[in-house]
């Protein structure tokens, strides 16, 4: 078991009156990178904030290596911060943002060179050493922070959206560069973004947030397939989420009713056990397009639009509006009648949430 | 046709423009050049004779530095504290810091005067409180000068490095703290050498502002310190000298122009070196 190299506790934090994290906690392991993954305002960015020595938390514990650094400044930290607009110094050469950590820690110029030599090798820009930021381009600008941020061997490296101003190829490659080198120096990572894909795709695990607090923190296969909250699955894409109730069950068999009146049965060996009232969460490509009405539920076709792979269609439902994929080969007609039906591979089941 | 339209909107301003600066100020030139024996430069000549003029234009060389001086640190401390207040503080200071600004400059160097004056509030003061038991003679010295004039020219500075100092992005302090520097070292390391266009154009304003005020260097000044502006107004008001009065403002004039270009050559210096390493 690998020693847990961050430890944030029952952390408050407010801008001002106002309170934007409620006791959040968080545990990451060394080596590990985890993804603080939400929308704006959701106290992603605070959290980093936070364990950077930013901000400081109104209650609350921060360890880092196994050391207490909730009350020290930032200086004191050794944090590596890739930050979201890169913030090179502009008055500074590449390598003199590289060296600028080991400036500070009054590592002698020599070994400072040797240093910031082979990390300008490793990100593939050792020609442009003597290059002031504003001839770069918005990649390797990137890597420069990279570069600067890994320079000084920082016990946490720490991302905020640092990919979120290139553009889209660029995006791709960075985030794959940035995980081999997280890895390749088994550096503990904590990365920030609001992009799904880029969450996924990067992390260990990723911790979903929403309104200060972490609502599921998981592996992305997990998050991805058993969402623990309507509010995660909608995130992960779970587009239609339907609300159920048990009328009967017989052995492993369960038949629900929907609002409308529609009954599915479904199999408990599928979904596992069933509460008596349910929500479906279904994926537009969960959910069939049929004309045979059993074990379905009844829909008018409002619009189709052509996605490529496949037609969406929106079907208005008497539960609401569902979003249904089918393939290419199958054309339906807009304003026609249609039936709905499950396909629970691409289903999750959620608790239902009172509100 | 359709394009002489153009020239014929700007003409009525071009015209005031060189009736009202361009020939005066050629005219200057001419008569500096114009020599009771023929010569053309023997006004220059007969002005760099005197050793009294020479003392005179080295001291406003002095003053107008030394002003420079104190209004550049003066103005880095205000403008620092002003870019780094609360929004509501900000505007506030700003404001007083503006206001000397509105009031006219003989107001601004009569308040010296009630400052520094053997009756005034730094005597009055010291005197309360034992430091001293005469009082000093604190008007009609060079430093009263250079704070007059660093009083004076201070806003210009601040209003010069509010801006450049508020445009630094708050994340290059986040980056440099995370990497380590202590807060005086973001301050050498980052605030100071990204203020440098703000400090160089202020003081351009100021030194340039210093060499060619008249008020100051009358009111604090006095016949003890005499300037390049106050011995110009004595060569064409007292002694009706008008050769000796266009030399010197010739003299002054090439010494703003030249100022300027060299601080211009030495923040784009700066900018180039920059590129180079």
């Amino acid at each position: 078991m690998a020693q847990n190299a961050v430890i944030l506790q029952d952390l408050v934090a407010h801008y001002g009156p106002t309170q934007v994290l409620h006791g959040l906690n968080l545990t990451i392991a060394e080596g590990e990178l985890v993804s603080l993954l939400g929308s704006s305002g959701c106290g992603k960015t605070t959290t980093l904030r936070l364990l950077a020595g930013f901000l400081q938390p109104t209650s609350g514990q921060i360890t880092v290596a196994g050391k207490d650094v909730t009350k020290l400044p930032p200086h004191k930290r050794d944090a590596g911060i890739v930050f979201q607009n890169y913030a090179l110094f502009p008055h500074l050469t590449v390598a003199e943002n590289v060296g600028f950590g080991l400036k500070q820690r009054k590592v002698a110029a020599p070994e400072r060179k040797a240093r910031v030599d082979a990390m300008l090798e490793r990100v593939g820009l050792v020609d442009y050493a003597n290059r002031l930021p504003a001839a770069l381009s918005g990649g390797q600008r990137q890597r420069v922070a990279l570069a600067r941020a890994l320079a000084i061997n920082p016990p946490l490296l720490m991302f905020d959206e640092p990919l979120s101003n290139l553009d889209a190829k660029l995006r791709v490659d960075m985030r794959v560069e940035i995980r081999e080198l997280q890895k390749a120096n088994g550096r503990t990572a904590i990365y920030v973004t609001h992009d799904q894909e880029e969450a996924f795709s990067i992390s260990d695990r990723v911790a979903i947030m929403n309104a200060g607090r972490i609502v599921q923190l998981d592996t992305p296969e997990v998050l991805y397939r058993r969402p623990n909250s309507a509010f995660v699955a909608r995130f992960v894409g779970f587009d239609n989420l339907i609300e159920m109730k048990v009328v009967k069950r017989e052995g492993d068999l369960v038949t629900a009713e929907v609002e409308g009146g529609a009954l599915i049965t479904l199999s408990q060996a599928e979904t596992g056990p069933l509460e008596d009232r349910f929500v479906v969460g279904a994926r537009p490509e969960g959910i069939e397009l049929t004309a045979d009405p059993s074990n379905a539920i009844a829909g008018k076709l409002l619009t189709r639009s052509y996605l490529g792979r496949s037609y969406q269609y929106k079907v208005d439902t008497p539960t609401g509006m569902l979003i249904a994929n089918a393939p290419l080969t199958q054309l339906h007609e807009e304003g026609g009648a249609i039936n709905l039906k499950f396909n629970f591979e691409h289903c999750c089941i959620l608790p239902v949430e009172e509100n | 046709m359709a394009a002489l339209g153009p020239w014929l909107l700007v003409l009525p301003a071009t015209m005031l423009l060189f009736l009202l600066l361009v020939l005066p100020v050629a005219g200057t030139l001419k008569e500096s050049f114009d020599g009771a024996s023929g010569g053309l430069l023997d006004n220059y000549q007969a002005f760099f004779a005197d050793e009294f003029n020479r003392v005179v234009l080295i001291r406003s060389f002095k003053i107008a530095f030394m002003s420079t001086f104190v209004s550049l640190v003066a103005g880095f401390l205000g403008a620092y504290m002003i870019a780094n207040a609360s929004p509501n503080l900000k505007r506030v200071l700003l404001i007083l810091s503006v206001f000397p600004l509105l009031t006219s400059v003989v107001v601004r160097s009569f308040s010296f005067m009630a400052i520094l004056g053997r009756n005034g509030v730094v005597n009055t003061l010291f005197l309360k409180i034992g430091l001293i038991d005469q009082p000093l003679e604190l008007l009609f010295t060079q430093g009263a000068v250079v704070a007059g004039l660093a009083y004076l020219f201070t806003p210009l500075m601040i209003l010069s490095l509010v801006g450049v100092l508020e445009n630094i992005d708050d994340d290059l302090y986040a980056a440099a703290g995370s990497l380590g520097a202590s807060p005086v070292g973001v301050f050498f390391q980052v605030t100071l050498p990204l203020a440098v266009p703000g400090m160089i154009v202020g003081s351009i304003l100021v030194f340039t502002g210093s060499l060619a005020t008249f008020v100051t260097p009358v009111l604090l000044g006095g016949e003890q310190q005499m300037t390049l502006s106050t011995l110009l107004y004595r060569k064409a008001m007292i002694s009706f000298d008008w050769a000796a009065a266009n030399t010197i403002a010739a003299i002054m004039m090439a010494i703003t122009i030249t100022c300027v270009i060299a601080m211009g050559a030495l923040a784009n210096r700066i900018a180039a070196g920059r590129k180079m390493r």
